[in-house]
């Protein structure tokens, strides 16, 4: 049996080239917007990356997949605590080069979609493994941001659990796209040799010419005449990108800029005590009552020990202004007070080295219980927070106690801590 | 070399290639497939294509295509259509990253993440595309009596002819 078989001459409509008219299409507009989306998809998988490192996914609990698992293989060093705002910054980096990629993305898709209809469908073995590897590019990368970009606004309208989807989708997308740059990287070359890295640029739309059509590229057989320059479409697309990327920015940032991030879901719209809240008091499914005076704290170590609330603002307070960083890409500072986990370590009878697992009173939920990493533990800043910014911690905001570390992911700052186990690390 | 070339249709590294990352995307395909609801997986990556390649792309190429006639109806010149592409595009760009704000899909689980009540994100869209298109406005009314003064400038005898 013959591979390709022979398929003729292209049926009507997309398939055949007369039918994509734009003047713009073709080689140096693609390979051009691939070389800008290409540094934004670096820094939003690299930070992605670096946010399942600052999981620590070896702890017991904080994972997504079983031990064994090739994750752990992936990582390289244990997230550190200092600088405090390391996950503001990476994940807020996470958040809007991602966003910011999306009008560069969709340009791109434009640019290249004469490419779906190509004919003949299939013309080798290795043209039709590159088109399935197409589909896992085109589907994995829609994927992997929209998913993105729904969870960060709090919609979740699937079945399957957002975080091993997005995180094991990004590795479908970055395998495809490393054969795409492996077979599309010699032909941006050769555009950009041609024609020049941004000579193009210079043509406004009376100057506007379309690129030379071949066999294999996307360029107009029949081309209309342009209406946009090159450069207009451009810019419009990079303008698009620009404000995302600052509404993403947005917040991040503290004070009145925060205004910027006005279509973003932690905005300027504040929340109890006047910051934000990644998730409320009722939603936690706590009763009131286990949050007053019955609340005990139960430390399990060396020996077990129970604090009320009063035991622990009787302990030597400790005062730090820490940021308190979301995976979704937003975060706030705030000033905290409260016990340094490492004295209730040596109040459990654990000195040294410890790792802490954090449970809440929380019902269910993903993060009812996390556990914090030696370096973590250990850290002078490290608290077990009962006030912020001179005032006891709202409900929502985890009274009658919470988890604040530097650096740590906001999840991993359990609210409404019911008990803490320390496990000496040899 | 040469009967790989004829056979597989390119070169060795390609296939290098290929064969490695088809093995990623498969293991990571596999380790979807181990956690919760892999059809509902498969349904929102699929259907991701099929969104933007077969549903999105074909209706607003659609939009452009009217959007043109029309333009070419009322005798715009070819370049003034983007003082509404322009602003159209940015509005819809806002709107695709941020639509399930815009149009409140699920309020209930905002308020419970954020123990606040969503702000008015689709009167902040809609302003926003009002000062995009008022602004795509102003700068056309400034580009075309700038235009209008070059032309009396250089050829007053055309500029009166046309009065």
């Amino acid at each position: 049996m013959k591979f390709p078989p022979e398929f003729g001459d292209p049926p009507p409509g997309p398939f055949r080239r007369e039918f994509w008219r734009s003047p713009l299409r073709g080689p140096w507009l693609t390979s051009f917007l691939g070389a800008a989306l290409l540094p934004l998809i670096v820094i939003c998988a690299l930070t992605g990356f670096l946010s399942h490192v600052a999981y620590y996914p070896d702890l017991g609990g904080n994972g997504i997949g079983e031990p064994g698992d090739l994750e752990f293989f992936l990582l390289p060093f244990d997230w550190p605590t200092s600088p405090s705002w390391l996950y503001a910054f990476t994940q807020g980096l996470h958040i809007a080069s991602g966003v910011a990629a999306i009008p560069i993305l969709l340009a791109k898709l434009w640019s290249a979609m004469p490419k779906l209809f190509e004919w003949p469908p299939v013309r080798s073995i290795a043209h039709a493994l590159e088109r399935a590897s197409l589909a896992l590019l085109v589907g994995g990368g829609l994927f992997v941001f929209f998913t993105g970009i729904l969870n960060i606004q709090l919609f979740y309208p699937w079945n399957f659990s957002f975080v091993p989807a997005h995180y094991y989708g990004s590795f479908v997308f970055l395998a495809a796209l490393g054969l795409h740059l492996v077979t599309k990287v010699p032909v941006a070359l050769k555009a950009f040799r041609e024609r020049g890295v941004i000579a193009p640029l210079r043509d406004d739309l009376a100057n506007t010419e379309p690129e030379p059509p071949g066999e294999e590229t996307t360029a107009p057989y029949s081309p209309q005449a342009p209406t946009i320059s090159r450069r207009g479409l451009l810019a419009t697309v990079g303008a698009g990108s620009l404000g995302l990327f600052l509404i993403g920015i947005g917040q991040v940032i503290g004070g009145p800029l925060r205004r910027i991030a006005f279509l973003a879901p932690r905005n300027n719209s504040g929340g109890p005590q006047g910051f934000q809240v990644n998730k409320s008091f009722t939603a936690s499914g706590i009763e009131e009552a286990m949050t007053g005076s019955v609340w005990r704290l139960k430390l399990e170590g060396a020996r077990s020990v129970e604090l009320s609330r009063q035991d622990l603002l009787a302990m030597e307070q400790r005062t730090e202004s820490l940021p308190i960083a979301c995976v979704e890409g937003w975060s706030t500072t705030q000033t905290w007070s409260g016990v340094p986990l490492r004295d209730l370590a040596a109040l459990a009878g654990v000195s040294g080295g410890a790792e802490a697992t954090v449970k809440s009173l929380q019902v269910g939920g993903a993060f009812g219980e996390a556990t914090l990493a030696d370096g973590q533990v250990g850290d002078e800043r490290s608290l077990l927070a009962l006030r912020v910014n001179d005032a006891d911690l709202a409900l929502d905001h985890g009274f009658p106690a919470r988890i604040i570390v530097p650096a740590a992911p906001g999840v991993h700052c359990t609210k409404w801590v019911r008990s803490i186990t320390f496990t000496e690390v040899a | 070399m040469g009967e790989l070339r004829e056979r597989y249709g390119d070169g060795p590294l390609h296939l290098i290639a290929v064969v490695a990352s088809f093995a990623i995307a498969g293991y990571a395909f596999l380790q979807i497939f181990q956690q919760s609801s892999p059809l509902n997986f498969i349904i929102y990556f699929a259907g991701a294509i099929i969104a933007h390649d077969l549903i999105a792309f074909p209706i607003y190429s659609l939009l452009e295509r009217i959007a043109g006639r029309a333009g070419a109806t009322v005798k715009l010149s070819g370049s003034l259509i983007n003082y509404v592409r322009v602003p159209a595009l940015l509005c819809a760009f806002a709107f695709i990253v941020w639509f399930p704000l815009i149009l409140e899909l699920d309020p209930g689980n905002y308020e419970a993440s954020t123990a606040t009540t969503p702000p008015d994100y689709l009167g902040r869209w809609l302003l926003m595309c009002a000062v995009l298109f008022v602004g795509s406005g102003i700068v056309y009314a400034i580009n075309s009596r700038r235009a209008r003064d070059r032309d009396r400038a250089t050829d007053p005898q055309d500029a009166r002819s046309q009065r």
